[in-house]
C-alpha cells in the first residue's frame, strides 16, 4: 500500500505544470467557441 | 460540434507548423482565462443540463445567454493582440448583434431548420436546438448573420451556421495555428 501510494507521489510529480496550463487552456477556447459560436445540427431540440 | 474540428485543425497545424521550424509548439498566452470559466458556466446551466433547461424561462434564457456572450467578448476584446483573436472576435460580435436583436437567440428560418429536422412541426417563434429561435426571413432582423448557411445535401453531417460561426472557426484556427517560436520572439 505504502509503495502504490509512493507511485502515486511519484506519477503525480511527473505531470508537468506546464501540462495543466495547456490542459486548462484547451478546455478554456473549446468553452469560448461553445459560448461564443451558435451553429445548429438539430441535436437535443427543446420543444 | 462544428467549432470543435476547427480548434484540433487548427492545434495539428500549428504543431506541423513548429515542427517544420525545428521548435517546439507553443500554446497562446491568455489572459483573463477565468473570465471565459465565469461566462461559460450560465450557458451550461441552461443549455447543456436538460432538467434546468425547461425549468428556466426563455425570457430568462436570452437574458443569461446575453450576459455570457458579453463576457466573452470581453475575454476577446482583452487578448485581441493575439494572432486570429481578432477575427474570433468580430464572429462573436456578429453572432451577439443577431442574437440581441432577434429575442436574445440565433435565428433559423423554417425552411433551414427543416434540413437538420424534415419533421419539424413547431410554430415560428418557438426555440429550437440549443442557442436557435424559429423565426421566418421577414421576420428576423439582420436576417444575413442568421444561421442561414448549410453544407451541401448531400453531405451526411447537416448543421446551420452564421457568417460569425465561420469567423469563429477561422480565428480559433489562426490562434492555433500561428502559434509557434517566431509569433512569440517577434511579440
Amino acid at each position: 500500500m505504502k509503495n502504490q501510494l509512493n507511485l502515486l507521489a511519484l506519477s503525480a510529480s511527473k505531470i508537468d505544470r506546464r501540462h495543466i496550463q495547456a490542459f486548462f487552456l484547451m478546455v478554456s477556447l473549446v468553452m469560448l467557441v461553445l459560448g461564443v459560436g451558435a451553429p445548429e445540427d438539430g441535436g437535443g431540440n427543446i420543444r | 460540434m462544428v467549432l470543435l474540428p476547427a480548434i484540433l485543425s487548427g492545434l495539428l497545424a500549428g504543431m506541423a507548423r513548429a515542427r517544420s521550424f525545428g521548435r517546439p509548439y507553443q500554446l497562446p498566452e491568455l489572459r483573463f482565462l477565468w473570465l471565459v470559466f465565469i461566462a461559460f458556466l450560465p450557458q451550461f446551466a441552461i443549455l447543456y443540463l436538460p432538467g434546468l433547461r425547461r425549468q428556466i424561462p426563455d425570457s430568462w434564457s436570452a437574458i443569461l445567454l446575453s450576459a455570457s456572450q458579453l463576457i466573452l467578448l470581453g475575454f476577446a476584446w482583452l487578448n485581441r493582440t493575439q494572432p486570429g483573436m481578432g477575427i474570433l472576435f468580430a464572429g462573436a460580435a456578429l453572432n451577439f448583434t443577431v442574437m440581441a436583436a432577434n429575442r436574445g437567440f440565433m435565428p433559423i428560418s423554417p425552411r433551414t431548420a427543416g434540413r437538420l429536422d424534415p419533421d419539424l412541426d413547431v410554430p415560428p417563434g418557438s426555440r429550437f436546438g440549443l442557442k436557435d429561435i424559429l423565426l421566418p426571413p421577414e421576420a428576423t432582423r439582420f436576417e444575413w448573420l442568421a444561421d442561414r448557411f448549410l453544407p451541401p445535401a448531400w453531405f451526411p453531417y447537416q448543421v446551420a451556421f452564421s457568417a460569425g460561426d465561420v469567423l469563429i472557426a477561422l480565428g480559433v484556427f489562426v490562434l492555433l495555428a500561428r502559434q509557434d517560436a517566431t509569433t512569440r520572439n517577434s511579440t
